[in-house]
C-alpha cells in the first residue's frame, strides 16, 4: 500500500514549542513517525565554557520557563554536592516548597493546554485561572512569576516568613477544594473521555523497554518517581507515588490531576515540618571552586531529570549536563504515535507533556 | 574499547531490571596522549534510588557499539553522540541520519571545536587541555542523596591514528543531510 510522509510540525496548534515528527503514512494509520529536534537549541551547555559556575545557576533557570525553579534547584543541589557544602535545613524545606508550586503550576498550565486540545475551552480557562494563584504565591514569595532567581549555591536567597507559610498553606487548600470540581470533569466528563480513553496505550512492558520517566511511566503502572527515593528531604513526607494503570491518554490526565491534590499536601506537610521561628538560617557562604563531579536527580514535572556536572578546581565547570524527562520520553512518543490514527497524533503527544526548550538546552 | 565486553556489562543492567537512564559524553581537549582529543562516555542505569554508570575514554577514531540492542531509548543519546560530538556509534537501532538536530555548526561539542571557542575566548592556551579522568573499572554504586560520582576511566582503545582527524567542519559517519 502507498506510504505518505507527512510532516507535521515545527509549528502545530497543539505544540506550544517547535518539534518535527514526519509522520510515515499508511491511509490514516502512522506506521512510522521520524523527529527532528533542534529549532530552539541553544547550546546552553556549552555556556560552561565562558560563564562562571557561580553565574552557571542563572543559565539552568532559563532552560525552560516552566520548570525554572527546578533547574536551578538542580544546579545548585549538584554543585553542593561537589563542593560538600551543607544546606541550612529550612532552605532545603523551602525548596521542596517552591518545587512543589512548580509542579502545581506546571501541572495545571498542561492541563489546560490539554482541555484546550480536547476542544473544552471552558476548562481551559478554569485550569491557567486557578495557576494564576500560584503564581501570584511565587510573585509574594520570591518576586518573580517565570523566573526567580531565588536558588543560591548554599540555600536560597529568600525566606518565607513563618506566618506568609500558613496563608499560602490556608490558599492552596481553598484551591485544592475549588479543584475537586475540575477533578471530576477531567475524571468523568463523557466528552473527554470520548476523545481520550483508550488512546495511545502504553503498556506497562512497553513504558519499561522504552525507559519512560515521570508521569508518562505512573500513567502506564510503574511506581517510579525520584522523590519516592527520599532525596532533597522527601523521606520526612508522607509521599507514594500517583500510579494509573490504563497507560492510555487519560490515565496520563489522571496522574497530573492527582498530582495537583498530592503537591498541595506536600506543601502542607513541608510547612508543618519545617523548622520555625526568627533567625533560622537559609544559606552558607560558599568559598572555592569545585573539583570533582557528579549526578543530581530530582522529579520534575514531567519526571525525572538527571544533571551531570564535572569540575576541575577552576572557575568555568569542565562540563555541565542536562537530561530532560522530554528527551526520555521521545522513544516513546514514538512507540505510541505508531499504528495510531493521524487524528489521534496531535492528541497522544499532548499528553507526554513535551517540553522542548527543557529538551534542546 | 572491547565492544563484546562491554556490550554484554550492559545487557547484564537490562536483565537485572536497570533502565537507560542517560548517556553522557564528556569531551577531553587535545593532549599530548591524545592528539585530536577524546571523550569520557558514561552509561547510567536506574533502578529506584540506585544509580550506576559504566564509563569509556573513547577516541574520535574509535567506534562505540550501540546499546540498543539492549535499551530501545538509546537511539536517541546515541543519535545525539555522532551529532553534537562526533563519536562514531555503530549499530544503532534507530538511525536518523543526521537530522536529530538543526545546529548552526556542525559537532559543536567536538575536542577540537572546543578547543577553537576556547582560544577564541581567550580562556585557553592552545596546550592546555582538560584530561581524562583517571582510574578503571567504570562501574560504581550510588552514594548519598541520590548523586554519585562515578569512577572515572575504563577501557581505552589503542587508538589507530589513521583516521582523520576531528575538526569543526568535518562531517561524521553518517552525520547530517539534508532533509528530505
Amino acid at each position: 500500500m502507498k506510504r505518505t510522509v507527512l510532516p507535521m510540525g515545527p509549528q502545530h496548534p497543539v505544540l506550544p514549542e517547535p518539534l518535527v515528527l514526519d509522520l510515515v503514512l499508511v491511509d490514516e494509520k502512522v506506521v512510522d513517525a521520524v523527529p527532528t529536534i533542534g529549532y530552539i537549541h541553544r547550546g546552553l551547555e556549552a555556556l560552561v565554557e565562558k560563564i562562571e559556575y557561580t553565574e552557571m545557576g542563572y543559565v539552568a533557570e532559563r532552560i525552560c520557563g516552566i520548570c525554572s525553579f527546578m533547574h536551578g534547584m538542580g544546579y545548585c543541589a549538584a554543585v553542593e554536592d561537589v563542593m560538600a557544602v551543607e544546606v541550612p535545613e529550612r532552605a532545603r524545606w523551602l525548596r521542596v516548597i517552591w518545587a512543589e508550586l512548580s509542579r502545581i503550576q506546571s501541572h495545571l498550565l498542561w492541563l489546560g493546554l490539554g482541555a484546550d486540545a480536547f476542544g473544552f475551552e471552558n476548562l481551559f480557562m478554569h485550569c491557567w485561572r486557578m495557576r494564576e494563584e500560584i503564581l501570584d504565591i511565587f510573585e509574594r514569595t520570591t518576586g518573580g512569576r517565570v523566573i526567580f532567581s531565588v536558588n543560591l549555591i548554599g540555600g536560597v536567597r529568600r525566606d518565607i516568613d513563618d506566618d506568609e507559610l500558613l496563608v499560602i498553606v490556608e490558599k492552596l487548600q481553598e484551591l485544592g477544594t475549588a479543584f475537586e470540581e475540575t477533578t471530576r470533569v477531567f475524571a468523568t466528563d463523557p466528552s473527554i473521555r470520548h476523545r481520550i480513553e483508550g488512546i495511545g496505550v502504553l503498556s506497562a512492558d512497553d513504558a519499561r523497554a522504552v525507559d519512560v520517566v515521570g508521569p508518562m511511566a505512573r500513567a502506564s503502572g510503574l511506581a517510579q518517581d525520584v522523590r519516592s527515593t527520599g532525596t532533597h528531604l522527601y523521606d520526612r513526607l508522607d509521599f507514594t507515588p500517583v500510579v494509573e494503570e490504563a497507560g492510555d491518554c487519560l490515565a496520563r490526565v489522571l496522574v497530573r490531576v492527582r498530582e495537583v491534590t498530592q503537591s498541595i499536601d506536600l506543601i502542607r506537610q513541608a510547612v508543618a515540618r519545617m523548622p520555625k521561628g526568627d533567625g533560622q538560617a537559609i544559606s552558607v557562604n560558599v568559598r572555592g571552586r569545585p573539583s570533582g563531579e557528579t549526578f543530581m536527580r530530582l522529579e520534575q514535572p514531567r519526571g525525572e531529570v538527571v544533571y551531570y556536572l564535572r569540575a576541575n578546581g577552576t572557575k568555568m565547570l569542565e562540563r555541565f549536563r542536562i537530561r530532560t524527562p522530554t528527551f526520555a520520553n521521545v522513544p516513546a512518543m514514538i512507540t505510541l504515535v505508531k499504528g495510531c490514527d493521524l487524528a489521534d497524533v496531535p492528541n497522544i503527544i499532548l499528553t507526554i507533556d513535551p517540553c522542548i526548550s527543557c529538551m534542546e538546552r | 574499547m572491547d565492544g563484546p565486553a562491554f556490550l554484554a556489562r550492559v545487557a547484564a543492567y537490562r536483565e537485572e531490571g536497570w533502565r537507560l537512564a542517560v548517556v553522557n559524553a564528556t569531551p577531553l581537549l587535545p593532549t599530548d596522549d591524545h592528539e585530536h582529543g577524546a571523550f569520557d562516555v558514561t552509561w547510567s542505569f536506574a533502578r529506584g534510588g540506585e544509580f550506576e554508570h559504566l564509563r569509556e575514554l573513547v577516541l574520535p577514531t574509535d567506534e562505540v557499539p550501540s546499546v540498543s540492542g539492549s535499551f530501545a531509548s538509546a537511539f536517541l543519546y546515541e543519535n545525539e553522540l555522532r551529532e553534537l560530538f562526533g563519536i562514531n556509534v555503530t549499530g544503532m537501532a534507530v538511525d536518523l541520519g543526521g537530522q536529530l538536530y538543526k545546529t548552526a555548526s556542525r559537532v559543536p561539542f567536538s575536542p577540537t571545536a572546543i578547543r577553537a571557542r576556547l582560544e577564541a575566548n581567550g580562556k585557553a592556551s592552545p596546550k592546555s587541555g582538560r584530561t581524562a579522568s583517571p582510574g578503571a573499572g567504570g562501574t560504581t554504586s550510588p552514594g548519598a542523596g541520590g548523586t554519585t560520582s562515578p569512577g572515572a576511566g575504563g577501557t581505552t582503545s589503542p587508538g589507530a591514528g589513521t583516521a582523520s582527524p576531528d575538526t569543526d567542519g568535518a562531517t561524521p559517519p553518517g552525520a547530517r543531510r539534508d532533509r528530505p
